[in-house]
């Protein structure tokens, strides 16, 4: 499987998320996690909501992680 | 609620699909707030958009996020032609300046390679959701309402 070339701290934090899913999932099925320097910092129902308050926390210059939490990674199809 | 009717010959439809002139950029909450300690973003990006009902995430070529400083904020497993892959999503507005459609003001948008296609924005099922979209082959109609 290919992965794009991404910012350094992105995939860092996409390493938390993948640590931590697991347990994520048992307490916050389907929500949406920030993570912000290898630290979760939020859930939230939606991205909407996630990316707002990810931007108001640590403003335009920070990078931030959001991602739907699931039990299985889905796949999306592109054709 | 807007109604849009798009027009093509047959054989154009046929060749090219149903297609949208959009205009992309960084969500415009973030343009304002970045642009209040400082900070400088493109002007939107217009071009034209393949409206894919086999997408079913909105996709655009890496080169458009690059140009348009769109926010990478996740990564998402994508089943593309060239097999399976993890690429970035980026946080972006779209917007339709051509028609009276509501624009999307915070998106994802998946950077992926679009190649050997004239595209480099796929309008995928994730905008589709809010919209009746009907294709007319017979007479190269497409109409989208709200």
């Amino acid at each position: 499987m290919s992965m794009a070339a991404l910012p350094i701290n992105l995939e860092s934090d996409f390493g938390v998320f993948e640590q931590h899913r697991a347990n994520w999932f048992r307490d916050h099925p389907g929500e949406f996690v920030v993570i912000h320097k290898g630290q979760q910092a939020g859930f939230y129902p939606d991205y909407d909501a996630a990316f707002r308050a990810a931007l108001r926390s640590f403003g335009p210059q920070s990078q931030f992680l959001i991602q739907q939490v699931y039990a299985v990674e889905p796949v999306f199809v592109i054709v | 609620m807007a109604v849009i009717f798009l027009h093509d010959s047959p054989s154009g439809l046929q060749q090219h699909g149903p297609r949208i002139r959009i205009s992309i950029s960084a969500p415009l909450m973030e343009v304002e707030e970045g642009k209040a300690v400082g900070l400088e973003y493109p002007r939107p990006l217009q071009l034209l958009a393949l409206i894919d009902t086999g997408s079913s995430l909105t996709v655009v070529n890496p080169e458009v996020a690059q140009t348009c400083k769109l926010r990478p904020t996740g990564i998402t497993k994508v089943s593309a032609a060239g097999g399976i892959g993890r690429w970035p999503e980026y946080a972006a507005t779209i917007s339709f300046p051509e028609h009276d459609l509501q624009s999307f003001e915070l998106i994802r948008v998946v950077g992926c390679p679009l190649p050997q296609q004239e595209w480099s924005c796929l309008i995928g099922r994730d905008v589709l959701r809010r919209w009746l979209f009907s294709y007319d082959g017979k007479t190269g109609a497409w109409t989208i309402e709200e």
